[in-house]
């Protein structure tokens, strides 16, 4: 499914006009904003639930927690401290923002499954801690919170507490928005394309994940302070882990994969929850407690209907936002290639078992600036482990691998990427959902620096912009400018494959490794590859290729490097190994 | 806290374990079958319970005719979904899983219910009532999700929770009932009296560990169920339909959840809520195991039982909090145990 | 011209007609659902017995759910005040979520007749709390019954089992200093979750600080877990329980392992049983009979009675406050806030009320009596204080 990630500029202008003319329509039920009041507090929970779950595939269910932290600090810090709510803001943001990156730090290192426990865990015990603490009042809470005021006037509820929580939260969305184009928000969403291809173009995935815990607590957060000073009374109820599930599944319905589907989901569920109220003892009479039986009924319908989400059936967009242009600039300047014949990548004695399986035994080769080497074998001869041996995604058992003549060995992938090495996939690794132009950008990650602040703030428009115009250049390199807004996901299987090429380029290498760039495409296209590959070379880069072709193989490179049963059958130029009778017997004896 | 205490509180803690063990091998296999994480679990032990209660009191269980109407609502289920293939054979077959299966339960319990028959008939009614139910439920809420995320598949699942809780609420009332034991029998061990009714469910819950082992080790249904887990093409290409898998697993695991709330309700008071928090340990106990090992999951639930049974005596306020962060440390050497960042295929 | 008057009459009709056709409304926000619909169902289930005109006036009662949720129960007490305009809430079931309550009556100057337990609700009386009444009666009046009791009995020491929540933390606060009072010892505190399945270590460390006495403060049938295992773990002190239990499910579930338990209750639960001179039997009779006529004999409990008294409250009040409003007003919420706080000599089915501008709940001890359990029954004990 793409990632839609923000509803049209019409859609988006006519939703506001009609939150901002709400309060003010004659005829519309006071009830009506209370109730939008709530659905857009909920709103701005799930806005960071998007970004965490949605965007970053990270599942949580604690949400309400960093809400309870952040409407327990202002409730103590207003009412025993006797700070105005304005001042207390900023203490509730920065202490949710502190737990989040404690509990991040711990929790993020658990994988699959084990997080989203780890999240309910955390919330279960929030829970229990505040009704157990004399200090918060223990289960009955802390009342008597001052209103939020605005310009000297008090905000109690109805239209006025209405527009200041759509006011927040349009505030969210807005720098959601801008932190999801961002350079930090294309790691994010690198996040779900692979934890491995987002690592080798130098992104910190650990760190993103913070990133994006942090971001969604600090939302949290905000929904929180402004919960309690709206309700002006709270206690732990509304923090505990029905209402962390509650969020998700507001994210859920609506389509976790936008910022229009977060917010439509909190509207919905809010107003469906309250509509079965009204409507239901109609049907069944006054007697019944049928809500959370026909809402549980209605969710498993809806999602059976739409499993993606309602926003993206309502929107039905295909094509991801193309991503603003900034000012025309220039590429980035070009990173000075090494002297032709410069060894870039030297690997010795590389050695990898699994278990007891040996699958790279003793294999050493060299690739030098401005030479094309080719990673040749039968299927199953080693060549892809190899390939993660050099790049650092698997460990070596042992061996040396060296870059630049710097040993590398036991350094991750990311660490291997600065040193101006990129690479592709065999399984295409694109972020599907994401427009071409955005993936390949993200290979200009190092290239560039801005953070998640000015991301968010939008400060980062001059590096954008560079880092965009670099991509494009890389594109049209490759040719595929034509494909620039389409979502990756939605290019053929080759087509993909040339992208993570243009990907690769974006990073600005010394030395290029594919993996099997040739496979799937058309005769065309490996042409047009083949030429691509050798203005590289001319240009003094060095490129590592595995490939099955060996008509593209024999035609392009420089060496070939035969392996076979993990081991290092013979090197040299293509004429020398196509006569070698070792390589033939291998061919020959494993395709007859 | 001197030994004897603690023997007692070992003892309370297996027994408590026993019925997350239950509920985590329920979970371990929907999921492995279907990647369903099945939160209404706890339901099912829920209705076990009162249904039997509802029995036990001369009454008509709600389950009843919740029994009838999922099962209506499969066939419906059934058949638009072999719409294209279906013949009158076909449909007769459906007729009778869908429609008289259930009906025959209804009209026994329907009979018997009034005649107060005896524990051992109230129980076999019990299970009778509550097992169609996962397999009905597959077909109405899970199948056509079959190709969703795991994500929209847990969100479904809190969707069917809630569903069950409220017409738990509606069946059998807020307050809550217990049921006679099995057996009244009890044996002193040293400074312990251990009663029959905790034998039973120590001894059940290790019949069904070495059931599920031999079903999916032995059986050929059994490896077919397996099979579907580890590749849903293959197993299809197989001949093993991933539909049937699914509702065979939820069957089982409905049946082990009314098995539960059978064999807690002389032991506790059950209420129309009480499932969701055990099920929640039994989930904790589930993922420790990976959601894949039994034994493992079956290990956990014992510890997470004895945590849950000492942390209630020495501080029983935090008893939740002290359970939920044990699990922290474990979860973190499960995952630092299992691979690394290596999406690779 | 003559279009101008039409026009101006037919605007005045339509500004005034439905001022003059606007009956009485209440709202009522309880927990239907949730974890406390052991006590919001028979108060829903009340409020279908409640007469639908007061002092002539027709009287809507608009009833909504919470769910045991202090978000819900605000929106919904917002709810009642902007839209349906309601002359006055009643509600909700719990303590957490009626404090929470207490901001919106006060800002929206509905009258509030809480039906949940704690003396927090209605005190220390300030001006938000002006607004709020409460029908049941404090936890502390309960407490000092129990302590009464323990001191009588000879109890040197008490082991507290009490609801990991609003309502265990509210007896716990309340029984601690009247133990003191009296020279009791609290000698463990333990507690423990609605739906627990287990209690065993709870019950062994009471146990182990061996009281003369167990106090255990829940509701409803889950307070039967902690005497049951305590009893399986032959404790052979005294039990107490608190009014929360008081509902035949309780019997029900705890049964002969409840046998001569004592606790507080209103006298609604043994109606009855109280002297023919006692004024509140009739009361408490009628709804009784009323009630189980509708639900079924046994079916009868006090949190339900709790409604009923709101609606004694309110019907002793709004023929006074009609006097001087009309209903759906300002004005009207406002004499209707003082008629109920000039309340005096009331009788409902837990008591006899005067309400002072201090005292929102107006209690005094004829609102507790003292209850044992026998042969599967309750028993009014003798009034010994």
């Amino acid at each position: 499914m793409p990632t839609r990630l923000a509803p049209t500029p019409l859609l988006t202008g006519l939703f506001t006009l009609l939150v901002v003319a709400l309060p003010v329509l004659p005829g519309v039920p006071p009830f009506w904003l209370t109730l939008m009041t709530y659905a857009g507090l909920s709103a701005i929970v799930v806005t960071g639930l998007v970004v965490l779950t949605g965007v970053a595939g990270i599942t949580s269910f604690g949400q309400a927690m960093f809400v309870g932290i952040s409407a327990y600090a202002t409730a103590l810090l207003t009412t025993q401290g006797g700070l105005s709510p304005w001042l207390s803001l900023p203490v509730a943001l920065v202490l949710s923002a502190v737990a989040a990156w404690a509990i991040g730090a711990i929790t993020l290192r658990l994988s699959g499954h084990y997080l989203p426990l780890g999240t309910i865990a955390w919330n279960i015990s929030f829970f229990y801690v505040l009704g157990n603490t004399d200090a918060l009042g223990r289960y009955d809470g802390l009342t008597g919170l001052p209103p939020i005021s605005l310009f000297g006037h008090p905000v109690l509820g109805g239209g006025e507490a209405m527009l200041l929580t759509w006011g927040f939260l349009a505030l969210s969305l807005w720098l959601t928005h801008r932190l999801l184009r961002s350079r930090t928000g294309r790691a994010i969403r690198a996040l779900k394309g692979g934890v491995v291809a987002a690592e080798s173009f130098g992104v910190d995935t650990a760190r993103v994940k913070i990133v994006a815990f942090v971001y969604a607590a600090m939302l949290a957060a905000l929904s929180g302070w402004l919960y309690a000073h709206i309700q002006r009374a709270i206690n732990p109820t509304p923090f505990g882990i029905n209402a962390g599930i509650e969020y998700l599944l507001m994210a859920v319905i609506g389509g976790a994969g936008s910022i229009g589907g977060g917010v439509f989901g909190a509207v919905l569920v809010t107003v469906l929850k309250d509509q079965l109220q009204n409507v239901l003892p109609l049907v069944f009479g006054a007697q019944g407690n049928f809500e959370a039986i026909v809402f549980g009924v209605l969710l498993v319908l809806m999602l059976q209907r739409a499993p993606d989400g309602l926003w993206p059936l309502i929107v039905r967009r295909s094509v991801a936002a193309p991503p603003e242009r900034g000012p025309a600039r220039e590429p980035l300047a070009p990173r000075p290639a090494a002297a032709p014949g410069t060894v870039l990548l030297e690997a010795a004695n590389l050695k990898k078992t699994f278990g007891g399986l040996v699958a790279v035994n003793d294999i050493g080769f060299a690739v030098r600036a401005g030479e094309v080497v080719a990673l040749i074998g039968p299927n199953g001869a080693g060549k892809s482990t190899t390939f993660n041996l050099v790049t650092g995604v698997a460990r070596l058992t042992s061996g040396a691998v060296r870059l630049g003549g710097r040993e590398v060995t036991g350094l991750p992938a990311r660490r291997i990427a600065r040193l101006g090495c990129a690479r592709t996939f065999q399984h295409v690794k694109l972020v599907a959902g994401m427009s071409v132009i955005e993936n390949v950008a993200l290979g200009a990650h190092l290239r560039g620096s801005a953070g998640p602040f000015r991301g968010a703030l939008g400060l980062d428009a001059a590096e954008e912009a560079a880092l965009f115009a670099e991509a494009e250049s890389q594109l049209a390199r490759v040719g595929l400018t034509a494909c620039r807004d389409l979502p990756a996901g939605s290019l053929a299987l080759g087509q993909q494959r040339i992208v993570e090429i243009a990907r690769a380029l974006c990073l600005g290498p010394q030395l290029l490794l594919l993996d099997e760039p040739a496979a799937g495409l058309r005769h065309q296209e490996k042409q047009s590859l083949s030429d691509l590959l050798r203005r590289l070379r001319q240009e003094g880069l060095g490129i590592l290729l595995v490939e099955h072709d060996m008509d593209f193989v024999m035609g392009l490179a420089d060496r070939l490097v035969v392996m076979n049963f993990g081991a290092k059958l013979c090197e040299g130029a293509p004429a020398t190994v196509r006569r070698d009778p070792a390589v033939v017997e291998a061919y020959l004896g494993s395709a007859a | 806290m001197d030994a004897t205490i603690l023997l007692l509180l070992l003892q309370d803690g297996v027994v408590n374990g026993a019925i997350y063990a239950l509920i985590a091998l329920s979970l371990v296999l929907v999921f492995t079958v279907t990647r369903v994480i099945l939160i209404p679990q706890g339901e099912f032990v829920a209705y076990g319970a009162l249904t039997l209660a509802s029995l036990e009191a001369g009454t008509l269980p709600g389950t009843v005719p919740l029994l009838l109407g999922l099962g209506g609502l499969a066939f419906l289920a059934d058949c638009a979904e072999g719409r294209h293939s279906l013949d009158g054979r076909g449909l007769l077959r459906l007729a009778l899983r869908d429609l008289a299966l259930p009906g025959i339960v209804a009209a026994s319990a329907w009979i018997l219910a009034p005649m107060k028959p005896g524990l051992l008939i109230e129980i076999l009614v019990t299970l009778a009532i509550v097992t169609p139910m996962g397999g009905f439920l597959h077909a109405v809420a899970f199948r056509p999700l079959a190709h969703a995320s795991v994500l929209v598949l847990l969100i479904a699942s809190v969707g069917v929770h809630l569903a069950l809780t409220g017409l738990g609420l509606v069946f059998f009332g807020a307050e809550g009932s217990r049921t006679p034991p099995l057996s009244e029998a009890s044996f002193p061990a040293g400074p312990l009296l251990i009663s029959g009714q905790s034998l039973w469910m120590i001894g059940l819950t290790l019949a069904i560990i070495v059931g599920l082992w031999l079903f999916f080790s032995r059986t050929l249904l059994g490896k077919a169920l397996i099979a579907t887990a580890v590749n849903r093409l293959g197993a299809r290409l197989m001949g093993i339909a991933p539909a049937l898998a699914g509702r065979l697993s939820f069957s089982v695991a409905a049946f082990i959840g009314a098995l539960s709330g059978v064999l807690i309700a002389p032991l506790t008071t059950v209420y129309y809520d009480t499932g969701f928090l055990i099920g929640l340990k039994g989930f904790v106990a589930a993922i420790i195991g990976g959601l894949a090992s039994y034994p493992a999951a079956a290990a956990a639930a014992i510890l997470v039982g004895i945590i849950e049974s000492v942390a209630s005596f020495e501080a029983s306020a935090f008893k939740e909090v002290i359970v939920f962060m044990a699990i922290i440390p474990v979860l973190l050497w499960r995952s630092l145990r299992s691979a690394p960042v290596e999406d690779e295929e | 011209m003559r279009r101008i008057v039409w026009a101006l009459a037919l605007a005045g009709t339509v500004l005034a007609g439905p001022v003059l056709a606007q009956p009485i409304k209440i709202g009522v926000t309880i927990a239907k659902t949730g974890p406390a619909a052991s006590l919001g169902i028979p108060q829903a289930n009340t409020v279908t017995l409640l007469p639908t005109e007061i002092g002539g006036q027709k009287v809507e009662w608009i009833v909504l759910d919470d769910a045991t949720d202090t978000t819900k129960g605000v929106a919904n007490a917002r709810k009642l005040a902007s839209d349906d305009h309601v002359d006055a809430i009643v509600g909700s079931s719990v303590t957490p979520v009626s404090l929470a309550l207490i901001e919106v009556a006060a800002e929206a100057k509905v009258p509030l007749i809480s039906l949940a337990a704690s003396s927090k609700i209605v005190a220390p009386m300030d001006d938000k709390r002006r607004w709020v009444f409460k029908a049941p009666q404090n936890d502390g009046l309960m407490a000092e019954a129990i302590a009464a009791h323990m001191a009588k009995a000879g109890v040197k020491s008490v082991g507290f089992i009490g609801f990991n929540d609003a309502y265990g933390d509210g007896w716990l606060a309340e029984i601690t200093p009247r133990l003191e009072a009296k020279g009791i010892k609290l000698a463990a505190t333990e507690r423990y979750a609605r739906t627990d399945t287990s209690v065993t270590g709870q019950v062994l460390k009471v146990m182990a600080a061996r009281p003369d006495a167990v106090l255990i403060a829940g509701s409803g049938t889950p307070a039967a877990l902690p005497q049951k295992t305590l009893k399986e773990r032959g404790y052979a002190g005294k039990y107490y329980q608190t009014h929360g239990v008081a509902n035949a499910d309780f019997l029900r579930v705890g049964g002969k392992d409840l046998e001569g338990t004592v606790l507080p209750a209103g006298p609604l639960l043994v109606a009855e049983q109280l002297p023919e001179a006692n004024p509140v039997r009739k009361v408490a009779l009628d709804y009784t009979k009323a009630y189980e006529a509708k639900f079924g004999a046994g079916s009868l409990a006090t949190f339900g009675g709790h409604a009923y008294d709101a609606q004694v409250l309110l019907a002793n009040a709004i023929p006074v406050a009609l006097k001087t409003a009309k209903p759906g007003t300002p004005e009207f919420r406002s004499a209707l806030r003082d008629a109920i706080e000039g309340l005096k000599d009331v009788v409902y089915t837990n008591g006899v009320v005067n309400m002072t501008p201090t005292d929102h709940v107006g209690q005094d001890d004829r609102a507790r009596v003292m209850v044992t359990i026998e042969n599967g029954k309750w028993k009014l004990l003798p009034a010994t204080n």
